[in-house]
């Protein structure tokens, strides 16, 4: 059984993308919209946000609506693969069917 | 808007570094995907409320031009402006909510595709059933049959349209209410004018006013539903 796979594996970075993981693929979402979603402060939004853009998982796509900056964010295929895995993993370790 | 819907969905633990053992990391992400899609359809059963109030009065309205009759008749004018007032009330209603629940979303071009046909697809429906109910009227078709075959049309379209957003969308709700709509609608086509329009107004209303329950109860963890 290989490891847990660390970026993912911490309650924060889970529950970011787990939610991320319910957007069809391609589509993303605003940084507020996904913070009221989560009920996390931004501060510790953007801290785990940065460890899941670094490791290739979350892509960041920043826009203007007007004259308002837009940051969007989606997981990426390879942050979508991952996630899939680590949810396997654990189904596996718990005894049921990967 | 809100108000009346006690929103409540349980509070997930405190952002954390840490890892819990397997089987909390399991519950935490499908409790977190569960508290996602809630609060994106926080606004849905209002949506269906706006259509189950508009389809039990307004095809209730159109029914009482004829169905209590001798004792009692709704003018034609006042039934035809309460069934169109509503709708328009109800189409705006939808769009507003959609949007506010649609909002900080951004689709992608192949889900913009995907909505854009499934538009397309509605409008092109609705104007195909007009225009085969003109020509049969045009060949002659009683007014007591176009009286059936418009609201029984409309219906059944409106359910098979429900049914294709449930299998594109992967969403079981509106597969469910699409296949009872095209049920009500096929109940309804086996009876004669002015009765379709009761049998729309109760059960394709009501349809949509259980739907709107359901879903609210749902919505304020009521109840799970089972992972697909």
């Amino acid at each position: 059984m290989s490891e847990l796979d660390p970026v993912i594996h911490a309650q924060a970075r889970l529950r970011i993308t787990s939610a991320l993981a319910t957007l069809d693929l391609g589509d993303s979402i605003a940084f507020p919209r996904l913070q009221e979603l989560l009920d996390m402060t931004a501060g510790n939004l953007s801290t785990h946000l940065r460890k899941l853009e670094d490791a290739g998982y979350v892509d960041v796509a920043k826009t203007h609506q007007g004259r308002t900056p837009v940051t969007y964010l989606a997981l990426s295929k390879r942050g979508r693969r991952a996630f899939e895995d680590y949810m396997d993993q654990l189904r596996s370790l718990l005894g049921g069917t990967a | 808007m809100q108000s009346g819907l006690r929103y409540k969905v349980p509070m997930i633990s405190a952002p954390d570094d840490a890892p819990l053992d397997p089987a909390g990391m399991l519950e935490l992400l499908e409790r977190q995907q569960s508290d996602v899609h809630r609060r994106t359809a926080k606004l849905i059963p209002w949506i269906l409320f706006a259509w189950g109030v508009t389809w039990l009065v307004g095809y209730g309205a159109l029914w009482l031009v004829d169905g209590l009759g001798p004792a009692f008749s709704l003018p034609l004018g006042v039934a035809v402006a309460v069934f169109v007032g509503l709708m328009a009330v109800s189409v705006a209603l939808s769009a507003v909510l959609g949007g506010l629940s649609g909002r900080g979303m951004k689709a992608s071009k192949q889900s913009n595709f995907t909505g854009a046909v499934f538009g397309c697809t509605c409008s092109v429906a609705f104007l195909a059933i007009y225009v085969v109910g003109a020509q049969l009227s045009a060949l002659g078709m009683p007014a007591e049959v176009a009286n059936v075959y418009f609201p029984v049309m409309y219906t059944l379209i409106i359910g098979i349209l429900y049914l294709v957003a449930g299998a594109i969308w992967r969403a079981v709700p509106s597969v469910v209410l699409g296949g009872l709509l095209a049920a009500v609608a096929l109940a309804a086509g086996f009876s004669a004018y002015p009765t379709p329009y009761l049998v729309i107004a109760v059960a394709g209303g009501g349809v949509f006013l259980a739907g709107g329950l359901v879903i609210a109860l749902w919505v304020r963890g009521r109840f799970e539903v089972p992972r697909r």
